[in-house]
């Protein structure tokens, strides 16, 4: 496609409701393609042909592009005309002028927090620009935990990389897992019969069982309320024995196939699991009652950390952040390769985008999950495949809601071997917001805005 | 706010640890250097009503500065390389490196060579080696307070 219809192309998509998911250079950096993606779940690729070793950029068009093409730069060396400046994102260059944005005049001062952060917090670096204690700007520079595992895939079996979707992010390890099963899967022309569709549920929820409820004591812990903390850090760690005890990992490690499920469980086994599933229900809603009561808790989280509807779809923020702002999006909706019957997007009363709505999406979306799970496990768990019957294609796309959003998968394969694998998940979406996040609140409020988001770093980095 | 210091406290007595049999310490500074974050989850629970290990006198300190172990989690990334160093650098001597989980250790280890420099016992000379991908809270705790046994 010539580079002025692919513009073209993708200014019309989002003009007549597409939206922007994810944008990709080919393993030989001589192409770039652009997912966009509908409401109704439905997905389509614009490929532009590099000429002289660029492409138009569309983050004009598409703000939610800019990581996107500044990680194409820099990994697979395609130029982005129109993008500038364009500042390196994966690649560490060390003048500091070249990766932040330049912030002048006699007050303003940086605040340089990390590689390595206070407490155990995964590795990342945060430049700060503040006058006084308000914050003008912030630059996030990720990415020291990169391992390369995209590429590291290409050449593997469909089979074999597998493993480099699910150990990109233990938090996230079903959610890539189940997002690589599918976009392999869509590849080769297979679907999952309802067991695998029912498993794969059953999994999913069960990750963002542990997960949210890890978030909550995470915000807890932000504003230094030690007994919520220990509450839900209490919580998390039942959730994660549940794991272990049904599949034999606590962070259901090994649990996603392409083509199938080997877990096989009675259904005593799965009635145990569905009491404790409820008993976790009820705890969950007594920690939150207790801290919906407690006035030094509340006052902390509303108005700080303000991501409104219209900054939340021009970021391309998605999952609780943009929920909490009230955007009705959610991948549940739209999955037929998933068992979410008549499963519909929730969103808080006061949908305002602050750390306060963010913190309520998390406990609207644990009682959603408690509702699928306690639907799901019910009666023995069996084996399960996908059938073919589908058309096979070179391209397979794969999107899941993760627990911090939509995280898009897509396979480019050479018979069965991967050309190249690229995985876009819910973090790598949100973390340009949580920098549009922190402008204008104060320093010491970073933190419990980072949290009411908790992205994982692992998941971006890859 | 009553309510759940009383949860609390029937937690703490129903799971009944064990009381350390003297006083001790150890003052841990962790450094995630490419970890798929699995290691720092299990390492956050550490703290939490199940395992509390507060109670042997195990902390984590915000600074190398204060730390007698630098715990060192991921396969050891190029672009980590120098803020690890950095941090072994800025500790008092006696120190001890605590290499966890299977990462840090050199197996099955992801990624292209020129994105990962690792395994960690090539850059710091590694004292303890706890296993698991990632070792269970249990692991964790057992090796620490062997740690502390042997100092």
């Amino acid at each position: 496609m010539s580079s002025v219809s692919y513009r073209g192309q993708i200014a019309a998509a989002l003009e007549s409701g597409w939206r922007f998911a994810g944008l990709h250079a080919t393993s030989d950096g001589a192409s770039v393609r652009t997912l966009l993606a509908d409401a109704t779940g439905a997905t389509r690729l614009e490929t532009a042909l590099a000429q002289a070793g660029q492409v138009p950029s569309i983050v004009d068009l598409a703000p939610a592009a800019g990581w996107d093409e500044r990680e194409a730069h820099d990994l697979y060396d395609v130029g982005f005309a129109g993008h500038e400046p364009l500042r390196p994102l994966v690649d560490h260059d060390l003048r500091l002028d070249h990766w932040t944005v330049p912030v002048l005049g006699r007050d303003p001062y940086q605040v340089a927090v990390g590689p390595i952060h206070a407490g155990i917090i995964e590795s990342g670096h945060f430049r700060l620009h503040v006058v006084g204690e308000r914050i003008l700007h912030l630059d996030a520079r990720l990415f020291y935990k990169h391992r390369g595992l995209e590429r590291a895939a290409e050449g593997h079996t469909l089979d074999e990389a597998l493993a480099y979707a699910t150990r990109a992010c233990a938090a996230c390890a079903v959610a890539n897992g189940v997002a690589y099963a599918h976009a392999c899967e869509d590849a080769l022309g297979l679907t999952p019969d309802a067991e695998l569709a029912r498993v794969r549920t059953i999994l999913l929820e069960l990750e963002r069982l542990w997960s949210h409820l890890n978030d909550l004591a995470a915000v807890c812990s932000g504003v230094g309320l030690a007994a919520g903390n220990t509450h839900f850090a209490g919580l998390t760690e039942r959730a994660r024995r549940l794991n272990a005890k049904l599949t034999g990992h606590r962070f259901l490690f090994g649990t996603i196939h392409v083509g199938r499920s080997d877990i096989t469980l009675h259904r005593d086994d799965v009635r145990l699991a569905a009491d404790e599933v409820a008993a976790l229900r009820a705890e969950a809603r007594r920690g939150w009652r207790e801290l919906q009561f407690n006035r030094s808790f509340q006052d902390r989280l509303p108005d700080i950390g303000v991501v409104d509807a219209a900054a939340a779809a021009r970021l391309g923020a998605t999952g609780p952040a943009a929920r909490a702002a009230g955007l009705a999006d959610d991948l549940r909706t739209s999955s037929p390769r998933l068992d979410y019957a008549g499963f519909a997007a929730v969103t808080p009363e006061r949908a305002v985008g602050d750390v306060q709505a963010r913190v309520e999406q998390r406990t609207l979306e644990l009682e959603q999950t408690f509702a699928v799970l306690a639907r799901l496990l019910e009666g023995r768990i069996g084996p399960a495949v996908a059938s073919p019957g589908g058309e096979e294609r070179a391209i397979g796309i794969g999107r899941v809601e993760s627990p911090r959003g939509a995280t898009s998968c897509i396979v480019e394969r050479r018979g069965d071997r991967i050309e190249r694998l690229r995985l876009r998940t819910g973090s790598y979406a949100n973390w340009p917001v949580v920098a549009y996040a922190a402008v204008d609140n104060l320093l010491p409020d970073f933190p419990l805005i980072n949290k009411s988001f908790e992205l994982c770093y692992a998941c971006a980095d890859r | 706010m009553l309510t759940l210091l009383r949860d609390l406290r029937k937690l703490r007595r129903n799971l009944d640890l064990a009381r350390p049999e003297r006083a001790s310490s150890l003052a841990i500074r962790h450094v995630d250097a490419g970890s798929c974050n699995g290691c720092e989850h299990e390492l956050t629970q550490l703290s939490s009503p199940y395992y509390d290990l507060q109670r042997f006198g195990l902390g984590f300190v915000a600074s190398p500065r204060h730390a007698d172990v630098l715990l060192v989690t991921g396969p050891v990334t190029s672009r980590m390389l120098e803020p690890l160093r950095v941090a072994y650098d800025a500790m008092p001597e006696p120190r001890r490196v605590a290499a966890l989980g299977d990462c840090a250790l050199g197996c099955n280890v992801l990624g292209t060579a020129e994105d990962i420099v690792g395994p960690l016992d090539t850059i710091l000379p590694v004292d303890l080696r706890i296993p698991g991908c990632p070792p269970t809270p249990e692991a964790i705790a057992q090796a620490l307070l062997e740690l502390i046994d042997t100092r």
